[in-house]
């Protein structure tokens, strides 16, 4: 198909009285991510939730793979794969027989869930019940039931969640592998450096509204400064310099600064994501 | 991966997902094994016939007490007549389904009454008295006969009715654990016989066949506790089943399972569609195994009993759906499934106490149910009987189910 995967137009959504997203819009493209950066609350969940067919939107449209969400078009679901924040495996079956289940539900006669599960580290353990299971390992079989069916589109939702960093890695680099097999990819998180590392495009969400949508380098660009921190020796201490480089006395300050024999380290500065949250939304991303 | 997957293949993946999940849960799995193997076995160890005779102690023997009273009447001036009227009562043919055991004794009676002397009959109708703790052998060839109540009658008995005094001792002894309408009767036994003695006729008409029998006349012919609980034990199995199949409801609404089910192209009429199939099949295949095992089915009554089984499999469906749905937790699926199986488990007790049924108790779902059960198993109905009680049950299975369906699928829907 041509255009984007994921088309979404002014949705909405309330929890009776409580407005939980109010009017968002963003495309996805195949083969792109689009980190949903947001703390918790903030509308992400609900989103996906949205574009997944498990809530009907009160506002707006969206459209997956050009089907519109309301149609409840079983085409739709067949191509999708979703990942949920809460681990919902079928605990007293084992790895393999959980996927080979679903995959079943998509038509596919003889999946090839022993390689599946091996890209995410688990084909040693696929006769095992997932009631064994960590929860890293839960984690990680979530990951594989949504692109059991090679979905065009996949919907991952706090995928690396209070995970150790290796899991979070093994995970990050699945989901990676995904995009680069053209799937496009909705991911929702408030761990910034999973947004930073994996997402081509980063949405910041905030009380039920997009309230910046770019990459995650013209982010830092248009809402960061550009500076470059110096660190000399001053007597018997440190002492620390910050030289904004936009301004007009910056080239020769940095170089005498380059020049003088008590330099000793010069580091580039540049806002976190988390910084042009807070700078944007006057909250943090972990609140 | 294919877009065009056909509504048939769905549900058969989601069947065999659930039978996998059923086997899994090894509670219930040990429970369904446990209750067939518990109510067929229960079933072929109760007794399958009703005994119908009471036996009764007298003492001393009637036609002694009638004997000893012959001399002293005629002294007293009663007449031939008198005198063979009295010789003539046979008290021993007088009451249908009482067997009388007479003793020379009166303590020896009230020590077999009592447990602490055992007396056996021998084919030639020889008694033998044993004591329990004593080193004798039981008799060979011959039979206990176990005794709960006995009548003492005192040695002027009939003297003393015809003279007509005042205070008459008759000792009823009777074991503590007959029942007091028993006693009761026994005592209007000893006024009749004072009656009788004395040559008067009971102040009470009696129509010709003793007791008006409303219904079929099961007389020498009662259905035995086994025939009794035959369609229990198969209502039981239905219920056993329905926690089953709420409890894999409960998980899979619990660890929101459904939610991942229900984002794949399975639509949500799939997956009720499947629970229905699968709690239905589970509860019903099980239900008519117990049948079979115990004899129920005849040529005659197969197809009722199908029938009446598979609308109580739903109606048990729709209520697991119920429970399923609304525990929050193992102790929350508990309390559901008490607060819906105690008043659906009630019209069961009108079987083994026919005639009890309040009417309360006939608006319970359940009851069409366990009454075609009864109906059908117990006195042979058909069709023509049945189909009432089908029909209100399908009533019941229609709101039932209907509840149970609604309930699920809101739950799911809000997950």
């Amino acid at each position: 198909m041509t255009g984007p995967a994921i088309r979404v137009q002014d949705l909405e959504f309330s929890y009776g009285d409580l407005k939980a997203v109010k009017g968002v819009s963003f495309d996805v493209h195949p083969g792109e991510i689009l980190g949903f950066l947001g703390p918790n609350g903030a509308g992400k969940s609900t989103t996906i939730k949205m574009l997944t067919g498990q809530l009907t939107p009160k506002g707006g449209s969206a459209q997956v793979l050009g089907i519109d969400i309301a149609a409840d078009d079983p085409e739709m679901q067949a191509q999708i794969g979703v990942c949920f924040e809460e681990k919902n495996l079928y605990l007293n079956m084992s790895a393999k027989e959980n996927l080979d289940f679903f995959a079943s539900l998509y038509g596919i006669k003889d999946p090839d869930s022993i390689e599946v599960l091996r890209r995410v580290g688990l084909a040693e353990r696929a006769k095992d019940r997932v009631s064994e299971f960590s929860k890293g390992m839960r984690q990680r079989m979530m990951i594989s039931r949504s692109f059991i069916n090679k979905p065009k589109v996949l919907f991952l939702d706090e995928p690396t969640d209070g995970l150790d960093p290796v899991t979070s890695a093994q995970i990050r680099r699945t989901i990676k592998e995904e995009a680069d097999r053209g799937a496009a990819v909705l991911l929702t998180t408030h761990d910034m450096f999973e947004a930073d590392e994996l997402s081509d495009r980063i949405a910041f969400i905030n009380e039920g509204k997009i309230v910046a949508l770019d990459s995650a380098e013209n982010l830092k660009l248009k809402y960061g400064t550009r500076s470059v921190k110096v660190r000399l020796r001053d007597g018997d201490g440190v002492r620390e310099e910050h030289i904004e480089l936009d301004k007009e006395t910056s080239s020769a300050q940095l170089a005498e600064l380059v020049a003088s024999p008590d330099l000793m380290t010069i580091h580039t500065e540049e806002a976190t994501l988390e910084n042009i949250f807070i700078e944007l939304t006057g909250r943090g991303l972990k609140e | 991966m294919t877009s065009t997957v056909s509504r048939a293949s769905i549900l058969k993946a989601l069947l065999k997902k659930e039978l996998l999940a059923y086997s899994r849960d090894k509670l219930y799995l040990f429970l369904t094994i446990l209750s067939l193997v518990f109510m067929v076995g229960i079933f072929w160890v109760l007794p399958d016939s009703v005994e119908e005779t009471i036996s009764l102690g007298v003492s001393p023997p009637v036609q002694s007490i009638v004997d000893d009273a012959t001399d002293t009447l005629r002294a007293m001036g009663a007449t031939d007549e008198q005198l063979a009227a009295i010789d003539a009562t046979d008290l021993t043919q007088t009451e249908e389904g009482l067997e009388f055991v007479e003793f020379e004794d009166e303590d020896q009676m009230s020590a077999v009454i009592k447990g602490t002397l055992e007396l056996w009959r021998t084919e030639s109708g020889e008694q033998i008295f044993r004591d329990p703790e004593g080193d004798e052998d039981k008799p060979k060839d011959a039979d206990r006969i176990k005794l709960d109540i006995g009548i003492a009658f005192p040695d002027d008995f009939i003297v003393d009715v015809a003279a007509k005094a005042d205070d008459i001792t008759v000792n009823v002894y009777s074991d503590a654990g007959v029942p007091e309408e028993i006693q009761g009767a026994m005592r209007s036994f000893v006024r009749e016989a004072a009656y009788q003695f004395a040559g008067q006729e009971l102040p009470v008409d009696m129509p010709d066949e003793n007791a008006i029998v409303l219904g079929q006349d099961r007389a020498g012919d009662q259905v035995s506790l086994r025939d009794k609980l035959r369609p229990m034990l198969a209502f039981m199995v239905l219920l056993i089943e329905s926690m089953a199949m709420a409890s894999l409801i409960s998980v899979e609404v619990l660890q929101r399972t459904a939610t991942a089910v229900l984002v794949t192209p399975v639509k949500l009429v799939d997956f009720l569609t499947a629970k229905t199939i699968f709690g239905t099949g589970l509860a019903l295949s099980q239900g008519l195994i117990v049948l079979v095992l115990v004899g129920a089915f005849t040529p005659e009554n197969w197809a009722i009993l199908f029938v009446t089984m598979l609308i109580g499999s739903v109606m048990f469906t729709g209520e697991a759906m119920i429970v399923g749905a609304a525990g929050k937790d193992f102790l929350g699926q508990l309390f559901y499934s008490m607060l819906f199986t105690v008043p659906l488990i009630i019209p069961t007790f009108s079987v083994l106490f026919p005639g009890s049924a309040a009417v309360w108790v006939q608006v319970i779902p359940t009851y069409p149910v366990i009454d075609t059960l009864v109906g059908v198993t117990v006195y042979g109905e058909s069709w023509a009987e049945s189909w009432q009680s089908l029909l209100y049950a399908t009533a019941w299975l229609v709101v039932l189910y209907g509840a149970g369906l609604f309930t699920l699928k809101r739950k799911v829907e809000t997950l």
